[in-house]
């Protein structure tokens, strides 16, 4: 007797089960017997990585774009990166069901959606906010890949797709995941070159090709040279011998030559993303954002003295420059950790800054009292007095709050990377932080209109990133990564002042001190691989550098590329600079930072 | 002296063994008229680009060497999970692979768990188990042995132990699936009525098997009620069904990094090898329980509501019903 006769058998005993056995022994088709009902089936999918363009990965395609149907299901996971992210939308259909989706804290929490209205949806993660994902749900029955009529945006403006804003999302959107249409000064010219896809705009039929541009690219010696050096994350170089990305590269500020880069083949080092040193000198701290650890190097020779785990998604570092701990936010959790400084950092304690905060480039006051975090994952501000470690979460509105810089009077600027609902599309909020207050927030984009695309004033910069104060507190220059602009704000009147050109992807900025007097502010970008420079006294573009070396055969990948933390040497805030001033003559210090020491102005010490 | 403590030792242990023998031999002999199963599986992607395993061909030669075709009860195509292959404690298994990725010429293997097998069926690169690389290549498939030896029933997982990555495999794109090995004795134990019985496996009407990945889950029916049964493929988050008072065997493993609590809402079971009525249990990767309960059983019919009890995955949608009706 086989098992599905004495199944029959044991069927047809139980009397309340007799028609449906019958309906079986007849062949009865499976519909009839099974109940359950089939979930979803993903039609597509983006594996979420660490590898720079590739941050929403099509298995099938290696793009970061995938095309279903309506009422089709795209599966979005993270099985190869090695730290939480959230998965969010940035961009979706207006009025599509289960939308917007956003994941609340990172994790490593897989999404399977549905989309039931046909057009362009973009993902990302808050903790990373550029990486970058779409779905186009495109109706076989309308001509061209079907990208809607408008757009729902996160900071809950609603555009249509025909609009410059839309455009230039779309033109990122395609530049970020396309490493082939990345700024390369290798090159005669930049040049972004799209299929002759034809895409619906709700109607409208273009050519994708419309978004397609060119540019010459011109590095630019700066006449005046620096003092002392400049490090830059090349957070997307690919390196031999390693199968994660990103190095730190050292540029010589007398003679705009690279001196090194270190790679951390051994570590695996993974997306280095910001720098701090300590008093001397001695060593470089780096955090590896796409990971969870904080590698220690010495600043000379490279060598990786110390790689630990300090979190999920460590991004910025800082000293007080009154007892030398270093800071270092933790941007996947709730915490800044607070680490003795040193060839080992120790760990001492946590800081929670307010739940499901995630800290990203946090700033202490060179007075060493105060450390501001902009909470990305929060829309808030927290100021921390480092002396009782007491914590003040302000509420500010704004969207994706990504970088804070505070000046000596204790006011902070804090970039909010998606603007301040429901007016600002791109917003800088200032804090008292003695008040522990919000007092204003700024709108950079005032001179732009997102519809035309005509910016007839100076106030152009279009999602701010780092936003530090100039050394001498007259200047707030913010890296805009969506106009490729840097924007210059007077600190007095809270206007912008000058808009500069940036690169695709404008990203990092911090000053360094220019020799013979003033400051340089040095302007990194992740889709390009050259350094602008930019005098702080004449506010106009003193140079662009490059960041690539064709000479390094270990560099597999990206030469240059990924331009994101900028630490020059020595640190040009003065409270910052003191620390290191003090070892002068003491026996502490190199002869090459004796050497920089001597070049520092009166002004520049802050006498 | 020690030597001889030891052999000593040895020989007490396998007088135990010899002693408590002739049970086992019993048992063991009336499931020695084990069966053949003779499988071919390959495995291909899926239209989504995730990667999954079909069955080809499924045939059993029994005992007194008549062969019968078992194909169609499963489902055509890749499907996640992958087939559900049941033995029964004494058979023993010649599975074969197919590489079926046309874009793709990465190895790709079956890396089985619970059954035996030579070291020439484990599945893994030359790199890891020193004999052989034993992985399907494009054209050039491989075959593995397995035996559901006495002491091997239980739920188990395969799984891809080599593509894209010689140490790690792609498991957790897509390449799992599920061995079930039934005892011999046919029957298992299970908490029905509220007492610890044991339960014909003839009996069952529906087995639902349940992988936890990160924050899904991957869903299939094995229907006993369909004349030769039906593996029927569930995807992910499905409802599950039975009707009322049917005896139903779940099965749920869990896969890749996260650490789930399986929670089914108004009923309870037994823990496995155990008399602890639970209504919830901790899955971690690859850990397993399977258990029966009686649909609905002191509840009634209703959508009894089955989910991940870790607060984030639930705030994932990790979750689904097990609607009960009459």
């Amino acid at each position: 007797m086989n098992r599905a006769s004495i199944l029959t058998l044991a069927v047809a005993t139980a009397s309340w089960l007799a028609p449906l056995a019958a309906n079986a022994k007849e062949g009865a088709a499976p519909e009839d017997v099974i109940i359950s009902r089939p979930g979803v089936l993903p039609s597509a999918v983006l594996e979420m990585t660490d590898e720079p363009g590739k941050w929403f990965k099509d298995p099938k395609s290696g793009g970061s774009l995938v095309v279903i149907k309506p009422g089709e299901a795209a599966l979005i996971k993270m099985t190869d990166t090695n730290t939480d992210h959230t998965i969010t939308s940035l961009i979706w259909q207006p009025g599509a069901a289960k939308f917007p989706v956003d994941q609340e804290k990172p994790s490593n929490a897989s999404v399977t959606q549905t989309f039931d209205k046909p057009g362009l949806y973009v993902f990302t993660c808050k903790v990373h906010p550029y990486m970058f994902g779409a779905v186009v749900v495109d109706d076989p029955a309308t001509e061209g890949l079907d990208l809607g009529g408008e757009i729902q945006l996160v900071t809950g403006a609603k555009v249509p797709t025909t609009s410059d804003i839309a455009k230039k999302l779309l033109r990122t959107f395609f530049v970020a995941t396309t490493p082939t249409l990345w700024r390369d000064y290798g090159k005669p010219s930049w040049e972004v070159k799209l299929p002759d896809l034809a895409v619906n705009l709700g109607g409208a039929v273009i050519k994708l090709s419309a978004l397609n541009l060119s540019a010459p690219n011109a590095l630019l010696q700066p006449k005046t040279p620096g003092v002392g050096e400049v490090w830059v994350n090349t957070q997307f170089e690919g390196v031999s011998g390693k199968t994660k990305f990103g190095t730190a590269t050292q540029i010589d500020a007398s003679n705009w030559t690279i001196k090194q880069k270190v790679k951390g083949v051994e570590q695996n080092m993974n997306n280095p993303h910001n720098m701090w040193t300590d008093a001397a000198y001695k060593y470089i701290y780096q955090t590896e954002w796409f990971d969870k650890r904080l590698t220690t190097f010495d600043r000379v020779t490279g060598k990786v003295y110390n790689t630990q785990i300090v979190g999920q998604n460590p991004s910025h570092a800082m000293s007080n420059p009154l007892n030398a701990m270093l800071y270092v936010a933790i941007n996947g959790e709730d915490r800044v950790l607070k680490l003795s400084p040193g060839e080992y950092p120790t760990a001492m304690g946590s800081i929670n800054v307010g739940p499901h905060s995630g800290p990203h480039g946090h700033h202490i006051t060179d007075d060493g009292k105060y450390m501001v975090t902009p909470n990305a994952l929060a829309s808030s501000v927290s100021v921390v007095d480092l002396a009782t470690e007491k914590m003040t979460e302000i509420r500010t509105g704004g969207v994706i709050p990504i970088a804070a810089w505070s000046d000596m009077n204790h006011k902070a600027y804090v970039a909010n990377l998606l603007g301040t609902p429901p007016k600002l599309l791109s917003s800088l909020t200032v804090i008292d932080m003695d008040a522990k207050k919000k007092v204003a927030d700024i709108d950079i984009a005032a001179d732009y209109d997102p519809i035309s695309g005509a910016h007839k004033g100076e106030a152009y910069g279009l999602l701010p990133i780092q936003t530090p104060v100039s050394p001498d507190g007259k200047y707030v220059v913010t890296a805009n990564t969506l106009s490729a602009t840097v924007t210059v704000l007077d600190t007095k009147t809270h206007k912008v002042v000058k808009s500069l050109p940036c690169e695709p992807g404008c990203h990092g900025v911090n000053f360094g001190l220019k020799k013979g007097g003033g400051y340089y502010a040095y302007v990194a970008s992740k889709f390009a691989n050259d350094l602008v420079v930019i005098d702080m006294d004449k506010l106009e573009v003193a140079g662009r550098v490059l960041l690539a070396d064709p000479k390094d055969g270990l560099i597999t990948a990206h030469n240059g590329m990924g331009g994101q933390g900028v630490l020059p040497l020595p640190l040009a805030e003065p409270g910052m600079l003191a620390p290191t001033l003090k070892l002068a003559g003491s026996g502490k210090l190199s002869a090459e930072v004796e050497g920089w020491l001597k070049l520092v102005t009166k002004e520049q010490r802050g006498d | 002296m020690i030597k001889t403590l030891l052999h000593l030792g040895s020989l007490l242990a396998a007088a135990a063994v010899f002693l408590s023998a002739p049970g086992v031999m019993l048992a063991a002999n009336v499931a020695f008229a084990g069966e053949h199963h003779l499988i071919t599986l390959k495995a291909s992607a899926l239209p989504s680009g995730q990667l999954a395993y079909e069955m080809v061909s499924h045939k059993i030669r029994s005992a007194d060497g008549k062969e019968r075709e078992v194909t169609g009860k499963y489902a055509q195509g890749p499907t996640i999970p992958g087939p559900t292959l049941v033995l029964t404690e004494g058979d023993d298994a010649e599975v074969t692979l197919e590489h079926g990725f046309a874009d793709s010429p990465q190895p790709v293997s079956i890396h089985v768990h619970g059954v035996h097998y030579k070291i020439d069926s484990d599945g893994t690169m030359k790199l890891l188990n020193g004999v052989a690389d034993e992985a399907a290549f494009p054209g050039k498939p491989y075959t593995y042995k397995w035996t559901a030896a006495p002491g091997t029933a239980g739920t188990w997982a395969y799984h891809d132990h080599t593509f894209g990555n010689p140490m790690l495999g792609a498991e957790d794109k897509g390449l799992f699936g599920m061995l079930i090995v039934n005892p011999a004795s046919g029957k298992v134990p299970a908490l029905i009525d509220g007492k610890v019985v044991d339960v014909d496996l003839s009996e069952i009407k529906r087995e639902f098997i349940l992988w936890m990945h990160e924050t899904t889950f991957w869903g299939q029916e094995l229907n006993h009620i369909v004349e030769g049964d039906k593996e029927v493929p569930l995807w992910s988050n499905p409802m599950l069904g039975a009707r009322l008072g049917e005896k139903v065997r779940f099965h749920v493993i869990g896969l890749g990094t996260a650490f789930h609590t399986f929670h089914l809402h108004g009923h309870r079971w037994i823990e496995s090898g155990g008399t602890n009525v639970v209504d919830t249990v901790n899955i971690s990767p690859i850990s397993r329980i399977a258990f029966v309960v009686k649909a609905g059983e002191g509840v009634g019919p209703g959508d009894w509501h089955y989910h991940c009890h870790v607060i984030q995955h639930m705030q994932s949608g990790m979750m689904a019903d097990f609607k009960v009706v009459e």
